[in-house]
């Protein structure tokens, strides 16, 4: 019995070991590639375990297909209209084809991948907005900017008209200009246009603001002068309603328009003698030339 | 070895050996059973240890993938394993891959800032920069603005003018779908000893970065200075849209951008001086507005009251009918309802007076014609009682006889 555990155990472990050598595993995020005395026979993207010859019969490159960022140097370019600009292109890639890659890059070297990658983004960058006038990146029309679908053209560049699957074996997933600039000396310029437009907004503001606070009085003043106008009409109105009415009281004077000037003159002495007054008289007046000369009073006969 | 194990089984059985072989034979044995007992043991340790190293933890805000031989295992839902304890079959059958999720991740972008020497930064008051001084493109960040179309229609040019602006963002993103971000984003290897998240933040930074330069670049030009300067909600979310366009639709990096902050975003320092004196200049017009718009109002409200505007409105609008004109002039107040009032208060009196005489007359009238004379006395009487009754001061003079005037000398005041 105990002879049987260590024979099956040894066995193991020797099954385990040769296991080692002529299998293998290819990750969900790896590609594989097998060469037989350095023949490239097998290309494997599916991931699980996989069975080879023990090296040096056979021998497996594996490549990591996830999608990684190479960014270009900044770089100035000129585009159409030779307006020089300064962008700076960044793009996501992969490996897509194993045996491409490999045989494209050295055994598949990623540092030489990369530098070839390299000089492809400057080239296609550079003829890309090369065949776009600067208007087309940067518009005082919103609608005319286009700068999306120039990031589109160069993505389509890599991937159809360079074909960089079938060349280097790798796949563009993603392009974009993630700098926009323009060189020192074009800055100065820029500068003294925006301090000039500032220039021009600041006095533009000023005289609008207080042209509209003129409005403002004025239009004000305006109302008040036609208000006013209007309340002095409908006041006249009002006063001559009062005039027209009184004057159908003053017709019922006439009965007697003596005696009525005699009330009205009373009327008016006794108010305009109402306050304030000094009154200097003769004793000759009335009723003071009692004093002075007492009247002869006959009583009057009353059979008269 | 089985050969040995019979040779001391025999010599055990068969006691014709010497008792000194007897007694070697028996500490030979006793130690190949002493070590194969401490085999078997090591055997079972090796085992178990095997086996539990298949134990994991999942943290709370993970997501674990299986790997069996390199492929993702289960189907559906299943192929996220949750928090809490998992097994798995060790290495190298099975390979677990813990992935953070719903885990924030911040990320200051200040490439569109331009360049500060530590000597600025840390000087309290910012230094003012000449518009002679350039912007270094190797050195300084900005983005470009559009310029605005009413001024480029004035200039007769194409419409390529622009302006510069400088901002600084924060971007907070996490990881929502964790096999798409597997399969798709490169990521380091964890070495031991190293913490997976920071490894995970540190590969994939470059990219989001890039995606999110990339975004404000592009969003930038859309917008003219004044409006990046205002319009500060309204831009993150433009360049959230983007940057999720790149992130989901073409990379399909399973990667969220949560939010997207716009921290500051200032006009260059070259032209700060301009910019400055155009504030000052708004405020100032506002000012200037508001003032004109206090004076009017007060002036209106002097001559109409609350309803001045109204009334002005109406004055000459044929739908509003005369009644209507009239019931709106009566809420009327201030300088124009004064007028009305003095003009009704007139017109009353006048009435009334006017009226009271003439009753007063058709009252007296009788008597009048009965007495003329005595009647017009005792009236001429009466007034000057009353006359003289209220006059302050009465003086009476006698008339010298004969020709000569009499000269009075009266002063008139209060002392």
């Amino acid at each position: 019995m105990k002879n049987l555990t260590i024979t099956i155990f040894i066995v193991l472990i020797i099954a385990i070991m040769g296991l080692y050598l002529v299998t293998f595993q290819v990750r969900e995020t790896e590609s594989a590639l097998v060469t037989r005395f350095g023949e490239p026979i097998r290309v494997i993207t599916d991931p699980g375990l996989k069975f080879k010859w023990p090296r040096p019969i056979q021998r497996v490159y594996k490549f990591d297909s996830r999608m990684r960022i190479l960014e270009a140097n900044l770089g100035e370019t000129t585009t159409k209209g030779a307006v020089p600009i300064i962008v700076n292109t960044y793009v996501v890639w992969k490996i897509a084809d194993p045996l491409q890659f490999f045989n494209a890059n050295e055994h598949g070297s990623i540092t030489k991948a990369k530098n070839k990658l390299l000089s492809q983004i400057s080239d296609t960058q550079n003829r890309i907005i090369g065949q776009h006038y600067f208007s087309e990146f940067v518009n005082s029309d919103p609608d005319k900017i286009i700068f999306e679908d120039i990031e589109k053209e160069m993505l389509d560049d890599f991937n159809i008209k360079q074909n960089v699957k079938k060349n280097y074996g790798i796949e563009i997933k993603a392009v974009g200009i993630k700098q926009l600039k323009i060189s020192e000396d074009v800055s100065k310029d820029v500068f003294a246009r925006m301090i000039a437009e500032r220039d021009r907004k600041t006095l533009r503001t000023i005289s609008e603001g207080y042209a509209e606070a003129t409005r403002i009085k004025t239009d004000a003043n305006s109302i008040k002068t036609v208000l006013l106008a209007v309340a002095e009409a409908k006041a006249k109105s009002i006063q001559a309603d009062g005039d027209v009415q009184a004057a159908k009281s003053y017709k019922l004077l006439e009965a007697d328009p003596g005696l009525a000037m005699f009330l009205l003159d009373i009327e008016a002495l006794k108010k305009t003698l109402e306050k304030n007054t000094v009154i200097v008289l003769s004793t000759d007046a009335y009723p003071f030339d009692i004093f002075k000369k007492r009247p002869i009073i006959v009583p009057r006969d009353p059979n008269e | 070895m089985t050969e040995q194990n019979k040779d001391i089984k025999d010599t055990i059985s068969n006691k014709q050996y010497s008792d000194q072989l007897d007694a070697a034979g028996q500490s030979l044995s006793e130690a190949l059973r002493i070590s194969f007992v401490i085999l078997k043991i090591i055997m079972i340790v090796l085992v178990i240890v095997f086996l539990a190293s298949g134990f994991r933890v999942v943290e709370p805000d993970e997501k674990a993938l299986v790997l069996r031989f390199g492929k993702i295992q289960g189907i559906g839902d299943e192929r996220l394993l949750g928090p809490g304890l998992q097994w798995i079959l060790p290495y190298p059958i099975n390979k677990i891959v813990k992935i953070p999720v719903e885990k924030n991740v911040n990320l200051a972008i200040d490439s569109f800032w331009h360049f500060e020497s530590d000597l600025e930064l840390a000087s309290p008051t910012k230094r003012k920069v000449p518009p002679s001084e350039p912007l270094y493109p190797t050195r300084d960040g900005y983005c470009i603005t559009r310029s605005e179309k009413q001024s480029a229609a004035i200039r007769g040019v194409d419409g390529s003018d622009y302006n510069i602006i400088h901002s600084k963002w924060q971007l907070t993103y996490q990881i929502v779908d964790p096999e798409s971000f597997f399969k798709n984003v490169y990521v380091e290897d964890v070495e031991p000893g190293q913490d997976y998240f920071k490894v995970i933040t540190k590969s994939i930074n470059p990219l989001l970065k890039a995606v999110f330069d990339d975004a404000v670049v592009t969003a930038m030009v859309h917008y003219t200075i004044d409006e990046a300067l205002s319009s500060q909600d309204r831009i993150p979310g433009h360049v959230l849209k983007l940057m999720q366009q790149k992130l989901t639709h073409q990379i399909n990096s399973g990667i969220k951008v949560v939010s997207v902050q716009l921290n500051d975003i200032k006009p260059p320092r070259q032209v700060d001086h301009a910019f400055q004196a155009l504030s000052r200049a708004s405020q100032q017009s506002e000012t200037a507005i508001s003032k004109a718009e206090i004076y009017a109002e007060n002036t209106l409200n002097e001559t109409a009251g609350s309803i001045a505007r109204q009334l002005h409105k109406t004055l000459r609008d044929e739908t509003v009918s005369e009644k209507e004109k009239e019931l709106l002039w009566s809420y009327a107040a201030g300088a124009a309802q004064a007028k009305i009032a003095r003009a009704r208060a007139y017109s009353t009196k006048v009435v009334e007076n006017a009226e009271a005489n003439a009753e007063y007359l058709q009252k007296i009238l009788p008597e009048f014609r009965k007495w003329p004379e005595l009647f017009i006395q005792k009236i001429h009487r009466d007034a000057i009682v009353h006359v003289l009754e209220k006059a302050d001061e009465k003086i009476m003079i006698q008339p010298t006889e004969g020709d000569g005037d009499t000269e009075i000398r009266i002063m008139i005041g209060d002392n």
